[in-house]
Formats: structure tokens, C-alpha cells, sequence
């Protein structure tokens, strides 16, 4: 079946295109269940724009489970949605000091405790991205732009050495290890993760 | 530094790029779908209702104990207002003589059989009139006389009549007596004073003469208000110390013409007497029932004979003409 015929997704078809970075299914996807999550903060004393941040925040941490390939759903997508967004609201609260009281109870058939172990992985990996965002910063130039490209924008090796200006494929190569290296160093200075021990 | 420690650290930082990326796709998604009105717009009443309905318990008990203690308090000042202004604010000034008990050498000395009404029982109720005409009607105070069994007057030498109720006028207060019938009344000479229906000026000294005690008392003061007690027309605010028994008591000016009669004063200021006014007073004789007169005429003294005397002169022709008015209750 074609994508652009496609009419009904179910929540399998939703989270493989997930997981293959389907444009489509992601734009289908956060159609179908930003309204329920918009209309939870928003009742519960959140901005709209508080809303789209929880919503979004609820996409990576599906999106992220959905790639590590370990997602097995035990419930509706949309019941784990609401269960996500309603603990990150009420983290958020909480963080704003304001009393973590929700008028938006829980759903009934909430996986309570699969739920508890992905928001735990997803504080860690948050923590670990904070650390990253930072060390990348005090990493300086050239490393910062080469690891970009090479990472996040994924330029393949020739095109970094003819963009940086090597003498050939292998000279970058090094070079880009040496900043990894350097990248990795100072990530490690001031970061201690029990996983990573 | 293994090659274990540095894959895994080539992961995370590929794990960090795609959360960077899937970041940007989400705000890309966010931004085109809202550009196509897919997006529902928050209602901004919301957390304002949120609130009201996590503190409606709370206000409900407020605003019911709000208007329960509004409530109260207005049932309570309005039952203190009912109860106690009326009274303490408009004294009339009648004498309780059940309270006073005082002898009265001058009736106990009386052989005649008179006295001995009031040596066995003394008026309960005491206040002051005048004669309106020589032929024996007198005007007093109907508060006076109200619930009365019997109603006795006293002349200043101390000789007491037996007077009938002719008229009252419970609205102005005022009550006609009259005297004319006891067999030991004997005609007096003309009233000296006249009844000025006319309005009197503000400033206007004037003076009354009454029984606060059992001797005659003079008082003085100036009219200070052509109305009354609230604003009442029918009466005017005259400055001039009263106390109890001076009611019913008459109101003359310079010129010796009565102008109102004594009825009541307001306890709560200083100085602020109410007296009714004699067009008041004229009406009411107006409207007496011929019945009630027993064919005696009432016209009353529209000329006064005390124009041009001193006040000594006045006053010393007035006394025969103020009595005072003593009334038996059960």
C-alpha cells in the first residue's frame, strides 16, 4: 500500500514510520493526538505554548523508544501518550513550584510502570544531551563545525575534506577523531552517569 | 581510552544529533500543520475556569457565610432601629409621677375632699396645658392623656378639676380637655395670649411656661427650624431646655401670640425641642365634632392683650392659664 493513498493509520503503521523518519506518518501522527495533549495542559493551567512543548517532548521520548527498536506497546498509542505528556506536565509544574494537582485523571488502562522505566530513560538521556549541548560548545572551532557536519549533518568524509580543506579522506579522518577525542574528554570532565561507569 | 568507550561515545553523540534533528522536524511538522488550521487553538478561558472550579467548595462557604452575616446585620439594625431609636431619640416629655413620689404639702393641706385623690393615689402621668378660651377648654399633649382613666388638672394656686376628654388628634399629638363643667371652675377673665396661625420667622424668641415640677417653670430659646422631628411640617424645632412635664406645655413669642404647643425633644442632640403648630392646632379644633362641644362654642383668642408688656407682665398674666395635667392609668 502506497503512502499517499493511505486513509486509516493504525498505531503500528504510525510507529514504523516513525521509526523509518516518515514525514508523513509524523505529520499524521501529530495531528491525531495533539489536541487531547494541547486541551490536558491548557485545563491544567498551561499555555499553549506549554502545550506544544509537552507535546513535543511526548513525540521524542516515542520517537526515541520507537528507534532503539525495544517498543513494545502494551496499550493504545494514545493511552501512552496521555500517560507520557500527564507526568511530564506534572514534572514541569512541580519544577514551576506550583502545586502538581491535575484535574485530568489517569487513564484506566495505563502501563503505570513501562511508563515510569521510559521517562527514567528519558531523564538520563536528557541529561546526557545537556551535557553534550554544552561540551560541544566549549569544544571550539574546527572541531565544533567538523563534528556538526559529520554528525548531525552528516557530510560524508569527502565532502568535509574538501570543505575543511585536507590534503585526503584519511587526513580528516584523524582529524576528526582527534576532536572526538577532545569532545569526549571534556563531556567526561564534569559528568558522571552510572550506566556509562 | 578503548575503542568499547569511544563507539559508545560515537553513539551518543549520534543519538544527540538525531534528537537535535527529530527536534527541528517537530517544529517543522508543528509550524506547517498550524499553517494549515490542523491545529485546534487552546481556549484561553480555560485555566480561569480551572481555577474557579478547584476553588468553587471554598467560595461557596464564603459567599454563604457573606450574605448570612449581611443578612444579620441588617435584622439586627433594623430591630435596634425599631426598638430603641423612636424612643431615644424623641423623648416626650411627660413626667412619670409614680417615679417622682414627691409630697405635695400644698394638696395634703387641702380639707377639701379633692386632694385626698391624690394623697391615696397619685397621677401616674404628668404634663402641662393652657386654656384655649376662659370658658374652660384646654389643649394638652394626647400622649399626655393617652390610655387614661381619668384626667385631672392643677392650676397653679393648687386647685385641682376634674377635666373630660373632648377631642384628640393621636397625629399631631394634641388632646382638648375640658374644664368648663367641674362646678368648682369659675370662668377666668379672657386668655390674654391669641393663637397666630400665621407661620413665625426663624430666630423668633420665644418662651414657654410648664409643670416639669410641681411648681410652674419658665423657660426661653429662639425657633431654630420650621420643621420638626424628620423634616415633619406640622411642627417646628424650637431651642429651648425642656425636661419631662413640660409637654403640652404652650409656645408663645415675643408679642405674647402662641405659636405652637411643647410636644417632645430629641435625646440624642442638645437643644432641639419640637413644638406643633398652631395652624395645626386650629385644624384640629376645626374638626372637633359639634357633639363633642355640648354646645359650648370654642372660638379661640386671635389677638393677644400682651403685645407691648415686659415679659415679667406676660408671665405673670399667663400663669392662671397654664395647668397642670395629671392622668390616672390602670
Amino acid at each position: 500500500m502506497s503512502e499517499t493513498t493511505r486513509l486509516i493509520w493504525t498505531d503500528d503503521d504510525l510507529l514504523s514510520g516513525l521509526a523509518e523518519g516518515s514525514d508523513k506518518a509524523l505529520s499524521q501522527l501529530y495531528r491525531q493526538h495533539y489536541p487531547m495533549v494541547s486541551h490536558l495542559v491548557v485545563t491544567n493551567s498551561g499555555s499553549a505554548e506549554d502545550a506544544k512543548d509537552i507535546y513535543q517532548e511526548t513525540l521524542i521520548v516515542l520517537y526515541e523508544k520507537v528507534s532503539a527498536g525495544d517498543f513494545d506497546l502494551h496499550c493504545q498509542l494514545k493511552t501512552f501518550v496521555y500517560a507520557v505528556a500527564r507526568r511530564l506536565w506534572l514534572k514541569q509544574l512541580s519544577l514551576r513550584g506550583r502545586s502538581p494537582m491535575l484535574r485530568s485523571a489517569p487513564m484506566d488502562d495505563e502501563p503505570a510502570d513501562d511508563v515510569a522505566d521510559d521517562l527514567a530513560e528519558h531523564q538520563r538521556r536528557e541529561n546526557q544531551f545537556a551535557q553534550m549541548a554544552t561540551s560541544l560548545d566549549q569544544l571550539g572551532e574546527p572541531c565544533r563545525t567538523l563534528l556538526d557536519d559529520f554528525y548531525i549533518r552528516r557530510l560524508s568524509m569527502q565532502a568535509i575534506t574538501e570543505k575543511f580543506g585536507y590534503t585526503n579522506a584519511d587526513n580528516a579522518k584523524t582529524q576528526k577523531y582527534k576532536c572526538l577525542t577532545r569532545l569526549k574528554r571534556i563531556f567526561f570532565k564534569d559528568y558522571q552517569d552510572d550506566d556509562d561507569q | 581510552m578503548n575503542a568499547n568507550d569511544m563507539t559508545a561515545f560515537e553513539n551518543t553523540l549520534r543519538a544527540y544529533s538525531r534528537r537535535m534533528a527529530f527536534k527541528t522536524k517537530l517544529e517543522n511538522v508543528h509550524q506547517s500543520l498550524e499553517a494549515d488550521a490542523l491545529l485546534p487553538v487552546a481556549e484561553q478561558r480555560q485555566p480561569m475556569r480551572a481555577l474557579w472550579n478547584i476553588h468553587r467548595p471554598t467560595l461557596a462557604i464564603a459567599a454563604a457565610v457573606a450574605i448570612m452575616t449581611t443578612f444579620a446585620t441588617i435584622i439586627l439594625y433594623r430591630s435596634y432601629q425599631n426598638s430603641h431609636k423612636q424612643d431615644q431619640q424623641y423623648g416626650m416629655m411627660m413626667r412619670n409621677l409614680a417615679v417622682i413620689q414627691q409630697t405635695q404639702t400644698r394638696l395634703m393641706n387641702n380639707i377639701g375632699g379633692r386632694g385626698r385623690v391624690f394623697q391615696q393615689n397619685p397621677g401616674q402621668v404628668a404634663g402641662s396645658g393652657f386654656l384655649l378660651t376662659a370658658s374652660g377648654y384646654l389643649v394638652t399633649n394626647n400622649h399626655i392623656v393617652q390610655g387614661a382613666d381619668s384626667v385631672y388638672v392643677q392650676s397653679q394656686q393648687g386647685v385641682v378639676y376634674k377635666a373630660r376628654l373632648v377631642h384628640t388628634d393621636p397625629q399631631h399629638d394634641l388632646a382638648i380637655l375640658q374644664i368648663g363643667q367641674d362646678t368648682a371652675f369659675h370662668a377666668l377673665p379672657p386668655v390674654p395670649y391669641g393663637f397666630d396661625a400665621r407661620s413665625s420667622e426663624l430666630g423668633e424668641r420665644v418662651f414657654t411656661l410648664g409643670y416639669p415640677r410641681e411648681e410652674i417653670v419658665y423657660g426661653e430659646g429662639y425657633l431654630s427650624s420650621s420643621t420638626g422631628f424628620r423634616g415633619d411640617s406640622a411642627a417646628y424645632q424650637v431651642a429651648i431646655s425642656v425636661n419631662p412635664g413640660n409637654s403640652g406645655g404652650p409656645l408663645l413669642d415675643e408679642r405674647g401670640n402662641v405659636i405652637g404647643i411643647i410636644t417632645a425633644k430629641q435625646t440624642t442632640s442638645e437643644g432641639a425641642t419640637f413644638a406643633v403648630k398652631t395652624n395645626v392646632l386650629l385644624n384640629a379644633l376645626n374638626a372637633i365634632p359639634a357633639d363633642s362641644l355640648k354646645a359650648d362654642l370654642l372660638l379661640v383668642n386671635r389677638k393677644g392683650r400682651m403685645n407691648r408688656q415686659s415679659r415679667k407682665q406676660q408671665i405673670k398674666q399667663m400663669e392662671n392659664y397654664v395647668y397642670q395635667v395629671k392622668v390616672f392609668k390602670h
